[in-house]
């Protein structure tokens, strides 16, 4: 499996217009980009146009990847998420029951880059959302995992939204603190 | 950077975590298009919690998905076939991988602090890999506890799963399968009416050549019994924990060992475990607001 060295060198070839580099890139990052989404989205159509619109976007705006501050899989994995996001608070209103066949999904995973040990980085992080209260981690995982909306939380909590928000935004600070952000 | 106010912070993290409405999500990337401290300060924490998705298990896009990049991108008209070029050497990079806890005889408060840090871990990816499956179980069978506007139509079967169709819903069982102190690698759902049950795997590959294979393992039975060799999709699901009793799986050990290919040839593990785990979380099995079964 590649490096994290690696995808930063094939994203520099792409930055380059470098096509062959591209298609590797996404060889090996699109069974991770794509389990991202579709746990967001539920749907595998919407989750095709996420990953592909991701894709373009990571074509086009490869020069722009700053290995310093991020991580090449964080970067690509953030793209797709954040279009995910977008998408599901978009059409919030609308129920996913108009598609026939939510989420048939041909499910084979072989992306290493999912078994490797956990990095130290996100131990750090668990470390720190292990001190929230139970509630609050739940909390905090279910909105990152799952993109839910606070008035998604609010309903699974039995909880006004206003106190999601006020949670969500201490259990963050509390979270900034801990990792000294 | 800047100095900027709580409430900048929290925007910025909350637009990492998702949590903001489509409003609120436009009025972060304006300020980030104008705002390149800004933009440093969401990046920082997307960064951060960008690490949670090494959790979260990969799936194949269909073939056809490459194709309409390729054509999006303007890189689909007909050429000769690509030629890899000779990949320069990457530059040497670390790893990110942290060396094993350090082994000094002599630093024992150290090594506990590292210890009781594991074991905390520990507890925290169970509570992942049980929040995570806690979800998929409610879209599958009891999808009335959803959040209005994710709910699934009745009938709509919303994950891989091949359950019966039109399950009632029942009571949940879960089992998190993995090594000691390690992150989880197999997630196991049993539904309690019908004890069927589904595998799901989350971070474990077999090497060529082998298979998983699942066991219940009880003091009421003399040996590992095998609920059969795990697929190599996601998920698995199968019914043959309907032949023991209620009390015998919801007490057994499950545990996953490593076996040739197509499993254990004389229906007796080969190995020792690999990841083992027992039942510990319930779905509760009524639905608070009763609804008409899907």
């Amino acid at each position: 499996m590649l490096t994290p060295a690696e995808l930063v060198w094939l994203i520099a070839a792409v930055a380059k217009g470098d096509e062959a580099a591209f298609e590797r890139l996404y060889a090996a990052t699109r069974a991770k980009l794509f389990g991202v989404v579709l746990r967001i989205l539920r749907r595998q159509d919407l989750a095709e146009e996420v990953i592909q619109e991701a894709y373009v976007k990571i074509w086009n705006s490869a020069g722009r990847f700053n290995p310093g501050l991020s991580s090449p899989i964080t970067w690509m994995t953030s793209i797709a998420r954040n279009r995910a996001i977008d998408v599901v608070r978009k059409r919030s209103e609308l129920s996913i029951e108009e598609e026939p066949a939510a989420m048939e999904v041909a499910a084979d995973s072989p992306d290493p880059l999912a078994r490797r040990e956990m990095t130290e980085e996100l131990k750090r992080l668990l470390e720190c959302v292990g001190r929230l209260e139970p509630d609050r981690q739940k909390l905090v995982l279910l909105a990152y995992y799952n993109g839910w909306s606070r008035e998604q939380l609010a309903a699974k909590f039995e909880t006004p939204v206003n106190t999601v928000k006020t949670w969500l935004r201490r259990s963050m600070m509390d979270i900034r603190e801990c990792l000294g952000l | 950077m800047m100095a900027y106010s709580e409430d900048h912070i929290a925007l910025a993290a909350e637009y990492a975590l998702g949590t903001l409405d489509a409003e609120e999500r436009a009025q972060v990337e304006t300020m980030m298009s104008v705002d390149k401290d800004f933009t440093a300060m969401v990046g920082a924490w997307e960064h951060k919690l960008g690490v949670l998705n090494q959790m979260v298990g990969s799936v194949e896009p269909r073939p056809e998905v490459w194709d309409k990049i390729r054509t999006a991108t303007g890189l689909a008209e007909p050429q000769a076939p690509l030629v890899l070029p000779d990949a320069p050497q990457p530059p040497v990079a670390p790893e990110v991988s942290e060396p094993a806890a350090v082994v000094d005889p002599s630093n024992v408060i150290r090594l506990s602090t590292e210890a009781r840090r594991w074991r905390n871990i520990a507890t925290l990816t169970t509570a992942i890999a049980a929040a995570l499956v806690a979800m998929i179980a409610v879209a599958v069978y009891q999808p009335d506890l959803l959040p209005e506007g994710i709910r699934p139509k009745p009938r709509t079967q919303v994950v891989e799963v091949k359950t019966p169709s039109a399950p009632t819903p029942s009571a949940q069982y879960v089992a998190v399968l993995q090594k000691e102190g390690g992150s989880p690698a197999f997630i196991l759902t049993v539904e309690g009416a019908t004890k069927n049950f589904w595998v799901r795997r989350v971070g474990a590959s077999a090497e060529p050549g082998k298979s998983f294979e699942l066991w219940l393992i009880s003091d009421k039975l003399q040996r590992p019994r095998s609920l059969g060799v795990i697929g190599n999709g996601d998920f698995t699901a199968r019914p043959v924990l309907a032949s023991y009793d209620t009390d015998t799986i919801n007490t057994a050990t499950y545990a996953v060992t490593i076996e040739q290919a197509g499993g254990s040839p004389d229906g007796k593990p080969t190995s020792a475990p690999a990841f083992t785990g027992k039942l510990i979380e319930t779905v509760p099995p009524a639905a608070p607001a009763p609804s008409p079964a899907p």
